[in-house]
């Protein structure tokens, strides 16, 4: 175990042209780092911020790996004493780097995580160096927006990284499997990518625990991994305190004894409110607390009113609790199965939103009103009429496997298929005839 | 084989065309007469030719080269402000060819959007009112922010006559050779109302069956209606919750259906006398409440699965309470 390279480190890029998540970031980084060949630039610290596994300090090195420059890092320990700091920096400034590097680009990493940051003692220390530096500062963050932030944003160049796409976090993994000889599933790297919301390193690290030291990759050792994980999550014992609390005050103690977050417990109460709850009673007034709790999540994303939250765990914990009339019962809790089920249901998904373009643009109607305005109609008329269906699926230029979602019927479509094709043929031959 | 859907082929194509909403087209073709238009709201409920009279507008205004001096975008569609910002401002750049000095944006389903990204908007169409005019389309004019209301010309579409459907139904069956009965217009009118849309896709579907009557129209309309809606409540009603969760997620993933399209058909399905759900007047009205909360909530921004799911529990609660309430 302990030989073992995280392939998140392993595949890490090296060079700038190696970036495919965030590019546009990098650049803008490498960029302002440009600038400090020319002079000292007004702004002297880069501060990238976004969520993990973003990029963020890989565009520190490939940038600085692009220019040859040697990357100091300093993390909270370093920050505690500003002696430290002071040495740090008078190397920097002074002393030529031992090998021989073209210049230094001092890298503080996740100020918002690190322990010294938590008083202003120490973002004063950051301050201060900014202020003396003649090298660049680059500073990354989770969340810059804590007002006691304020005075680094306002001295330096803020630079946005977004959760990486899942087609890019799927490509990613794709070269990983190729380098790694590994065979996957294309649909066992989407999910991964599809659980990582954006973050390439968790992404990279759950295809290594999956896949390392096999051959093959499947959809379902994804979801074993998914069960397990979440089974380390605690989620299981969370449920079952939850759902045997006698009080609302250990109900709402729930939450902050797990590592779960709120949204996460949303999702596994709603897949087992029905297992736990039988009677109805108790699952109505139970699935009424959950919805309550949903109504004030979605005031708080609206609002950005944060205060909010705290009903809303209230009612997704003591409401939910309080709904038991029976007495505790154990239950075998299921993992949340919106997720597998989106994932499982992609390729129809996809289909039927194609159909609902090709609707929309020829009938001048939102995709939402092609659903409920056309497609009905055209479900009849497809599984009533082949011919008249046929005229129709030519004119929105629908393919085989749209015409069988349309009809909802492998036979029917088939029929229908059968009307395009001689005309198709007979199309063929005149242009056949014309180039001769 | 020229089969296309009729709701298209025969949508007008000028303004002249168009035989319903008389004072609205006369003024429309004054602004063709003058090459100048202000911007414009179209409101109206569905189906009543607001899409029609826009095309056929940028029609008359440009001739046969419309298309390359419309823009058509819907806002339910296109995502976000910034999207339509980036896609109004590629396109306003360049200047109108032809002797019309500005481009026309239409922009459907106006009414979806937020009142910030209507902020926007507004902003946006000051910005490029000399290279471009919009055309707002809404359902509900009360929708619209006050400011971009104020700045364009309002045009309120209304239902159309029962006379003007039956015409162009009529029309229509000709042309395609198809038999209607009287019984089925009138049947036609009973489903679609004032909406010309609902009517003549109605027309087809119940066309495809055979001759339009009566019977084939209900036929084609309870078709045209997801059975899961129906199989979904049922299941709730029995108790069976986790069999109407199951039906609850088919339907919004085979049909495409939205939270709030699911919840009012749910409604219609309700208090329709054709259902095969029977139930007391009052638990109707008193469902009928609970459906009203539930999709105020989805159109708030919560969760639309867990708002429906809690719906199909009080559902469950309902149907228990008729078994054993001493009602039979």
């Amino acid at each position: 175990m302990s030989l073992r390279i995280p392939w998140a480190e392993k595949y890490r890029p090296k060079r700038l042209n190696e970036i495919i998540g965030n590019r546009r970031a990098a650049l803008e980084l490498y960029r302002w780092v440009l600038q400090w060949t020319k002079g000292i630039p007004d702004k002297k610290a880069a501060l990238l911020y976004g969520p993990p596994g973003t990029g963020k300090t890989t565009a520190v090195y490939a940038v600085a790996n692009e220019l040859g420059y040697e990357v100091i890092e300093m993390n909270a320990s370093d920050l505690r004493r500003a002696q430290d700091i002071d040495r740090v920096i008078a190397r920097a400034v002074s002393v030529g780097s031992l090998f021989g590097a073209k210049g230094r680009i001092i890298l503080l990493d996740e100020i918002d995580g690190m322990s010294g940051t938590e008083d202003r003692g120490g973002l004063s220390e950051i301050l201060r160096v900014i202020e003396v530096t003649r090298v660049p500062i680059v500073m990354t963050a989770n969340d810059p927006w804590d007002p006691k932030y304020r005075p680094l944003r306002d001295v330096s160049v803020l630079i946005r990284f977004n959760r990486v796409n899942k087609n890019i976090v799927t490509k990613i993994l794709q070269n990983i499997c190729m380098k790694e000889g590994i065979k996957a599933d294309l649909s066992a790297l989407r999910l991964i990518a599809e659980l990582s919301e954006g973050d390439v390193r968790s992404a990279i690290n759950d295809l290594q625990a999956i896949a390392e030291g096999r051959k093959v990759v499947t959809v379902e050792d994804v979801k074993a991994l998914i069960a397990k994980r979440y089974r380390e999550y605690d989620a299981f014992t969370v449920l079952k305190l939850l759902f045997s609390s006698r009080t609302s005050e250990q109900a709402r103690a729930v939450l902050s004894q797990s590592s779960l977050d709120y949204n996460d417990l949303k999702e596994w109460i709603h897949e087992n409110l029905p297992y736990q709850y039988s009677d109805p009673e108790e699952l109505a007034e139970a699935y009424d607390a959950l919805a309550k709790a949903d109504v004030y999540l979605g005031r708080i994303v609206k609002s950005q009113d944060w205060g909010l939250l705290s009903y809303a765990i209230d009612m997704m914990t003591a409401g939910v609790a309080m709904a038991r009339r029976h007495p505790y019962h154990f239950v075998k809790y299921k993992f949340p199965s919106r997720m597998l089920i989106l994932s499982k249901t992609k390729e129809v998904r996809q289909i039927r939103d194609r159909v609902l373009e090709r609707i929309a643009r020829k009938a001048h109607i939102s995709k939402r009103g092609a659903a409920t305005e056309y497609l009905p109609f055209l479900r009849v008329i497809f599984r009533a009429n082949p011919k008249m269906a046929a005229g129709i699926a030519k004119w929105l230029e629908l393919n085989e496997e749209m015409i069988e979602y349309v009809a909802g019927d492998k036979s029917i479509a088939k029929k229908i298929v059968e009307f395009i094709k001689p005309q198709a043929k007979t199309r063929r031959r005149r242009t056949q005839r014309t180039l001769f | 084989m020229s089969e296309i859907l009729w709701a298209e082929k025969y949508r007008p194509r000028t303004l002249d065309e168009i035989v319903d909403q008389e004072e609205i087209v006369s003024r429309l073709k004054q602004f063709v007469k003058e090459k100048n238009v202000p911007h414009l709201l179209f409101a109206g409920p569905p189906g009543t030719g607001k899409t029609t009279a826009a095309l056929a507008l940028a029609h008359d205004l440009y001739g046969e080269r419309w298309r390359e001096n419309v823009l058509e975008l819907n806002a339910s569609d296109e995502r976000g402000i910034a999207t339509i910002r980036e896609r109004v401002k590629e396109y306003a750049r360049t200047v109108a060819l032809g002797e019309v000095p500005f481009k026309l944006i239409i922009l459907d389903e106006a009414d979806n959007m937020t009142a910030d990204a209507q902020q926007a908007l507004r902003r946006i169409m000051e910005l490029y009112t000399v290279t471009a005019r919009f055309c707002l389309i809404a359902n509900y004019p009360s929708k619209i922010i006050e400011p971009i209301q104020s700045r364009c010309a309002f045009f309120r579409f209304k239902p159309l006559s029962k006379e003007h459907v039956f015409q162009r139904l009529r029309y229509i069956a000709e042309q395609e050779g198809v038999k209607v009965t009287e019984e089925g217009l009138e049947a036609i009118w009973e489903v679609s109302q004032g909406d010309m849309r609902r009517a003549i896709n109605t027309l087809q579907a119940a066309a495809a069956l055979g001759v339009v009557t009566a019977e084939t129209v209900y036929k084609a309309v309870g078709m045209a209606k997801p059975k899961e809606v129906q199989e979904m409540l049922m299941l709730a009603l029995k108790g069976d919750f986790l069999g109407a969760r199951d039906k609850l997620r088919e339907l919004t993933i085979n049909y495409g259906l939205s939270g709030i399209d699911i919840i009012k058909q749910i409604h219609r399905e309700i208090f329709n006398p054709r259902s095969s759900i029977k139930l007391p007047e009052d638990i109707k009205v008193e469902i009928a409440d609970l459906a009203g909360e539930v999709e105020f909530r989805m159109v708030e921004g919560a969760d639309d699965e867990i708002q429906l799911c809690a719906f199909l529990a009080k559902l469950a609660l309902i149907g228990k309470k008729l078994r054993y309430g001493g009602k039979s």
